[in-house]
């Protein structure tokens, strides 16, 4: 009986010390400047429904060159100009594409979100079949939307949400108890690395001298994009995955009346000139941008405007190209 | 009839010196016999196992090139 007093006692101050921790996590976490390279449902769903009760956002929704690849979360084009006072909230991330874009906008729209504007970013290269986001959701983006995506919409993208007893589990706990919820970003905040093992032999390989190794042999030349642009004209590609979901969201932020501006992605033009300085490359861009502008959509062509030494590969910015994309942007949208 | 004491086999431990010897024993009856320490125990182990665990969510890989 005494050994039964003392394991209730123990479990009500381990309930209790939990539910306290969660009430901290849940009003402490910090809203980041960008997402985390391993985002939570749980995350995505706060940015969701804190963007809902704010229609001065003006948010921004793309892939890894708006999300800032590579360089610290503060570097990112998008959180300088939230320095420079735009209420810009980046809702981009690593991996991102016009499927991912549309997906995205569905579940902002089912929050209740009218944000200011939305400024999102066309890139040529996710509209290619091969693509590794073509026609996959981010798990966490998926999780949200997939319930709100028509069976068409589904039929075009691969599914990637679970939905046996564990992952149904998994979804509930994550839903109530925000420290498990949120413990991809928390690792990430408190690591820098998507958890502590990775920090650890990331440390290592770095004082090894391994990773300085790697990243000498890891130069982009130009031989590693072939195959990454697909200029067979969208004219011509009206089944094209990328440019369904494009065209879904272009007919979703009129029919919402939403202000929209489209940036084409800035492009490394010296690295992929072998691969896509040709008509066919200017025509999908001048397709792309004919379709936005007939529904009202203010187009920003960047393909061309940052100098080649701001890139570390083909399309993501250094700091510096980080720099110049926001002053591009915040001279063109003027924080609307 | 058979005085007990002539059981013991000289050498042998006797089975409650065994037992409250043991590790978990002391455990138990040391500070975590305490509800309150032991709470706190379970709780930073299962605090450590959220924040230092393995990643296995299902992440989206990116490739660059």
């Amino acid at each position: 009986m005494a050994a039964f007093r003392i394991f209730a006692v123990a479990a009500a101050m381990v309930l209790g010390l939990l539910v306290g921790t969660d009430i901290v996590v849940r009003a402490s976490f910090p809203h980041l400047d960008r997402f985390t390279s391993n985002f939570s449902e749980a995350y995505l769903d706060r940015e969701m429904q804190t963007i809902a009760q704010d229609r001065a956002a003006i948010v921004f929704l793309g892939d890894s060159a708006l999300w800032g690849y590579d360089v610290p979360p503060g570097d990112a084009a998008v959180s300088l100009l939230r320095r420079r006072g735009c209420h810009c909230r980046n809702l981009s991330f690593e991996g991102g594409s016009p499927a991912n874009t549309y997906a995205m906008l569905r579940a902002l729209v089912a929050a209740g979100a009218a944000p200011q504007a939305v400024v999102f970013n066309v890139n040529q290269k996710e509209f290619n079949p091969v693509d590794s986001a073509y026609r996959t959701l981010h798990p966490s983006v998926s999780a949200l939307a997939w319930p709100l995506l028509s069976p068409d919409e589904r039929r075009l993208l691969a599914s990637q949400t679970a939905d046996d007893f564990n992952a149904r589990l998994d979804r509930t706990v994550a839903a109530h108890w925000k420290l498990y919820g949120l413990r991809s970003d928390l690792r990430e905040l408190m690591y820098g690395d998507v958890d502590a093992v990775h920090a650890l032999s990331r440390g290592l390989e770095r004082l090894s001298g391994a990773s300085a190794r790697r990243d000498a042999a890891h130069r982009p030349t130009a031989e590693r994009f072939e195959g990454t642009y697909d200029l067979t004209p969208l004219a011509r590609s009206p089944d094209n995955v990328s440019l369904t979901f494009l065209r879904k969201t272009v007919e979703l932020l009129a029919e919402r009346h939403i202000r929209a501006v489209a940036v084409l992605t800035p492009t490394n033009h010296a690295l992929l000139h072998a691969y896509i300085d040709s008509p066919e490359y200017r025509e999908n861009l001048r397709s792309l941008t004919s379709l936005m502008e007939r529904r009202g959509i203010t187009v920003l062509d960047y393909d061309r405007s940052i100098p080649a030494a701001q890139f570390f590969d083909n399309d993501h910015l250094t700091a510096e190209g980080n720099r110049s994309f926001a002053a591009l942007m915040s001279g063109a949208i003027g924080f609307l | 009839m058979v005085d007990s004491e002539q059981d013991v086999v000289p050498g042998a431990r006797d089975v409650t010196d065994v037992l409250m010897s043991d590790p978990l024993y002391r455990i138990l009856h040391g500070r975590l016999g305490n509800p309150f320490w032991l709470g706190a125990a379970l709780f930073v182990i299962v605090v450590a196992m959220i924040l230092l665990g393995p990643s296995t969510e299902s992440r989206f890989i990116y490739t660059d090139f």
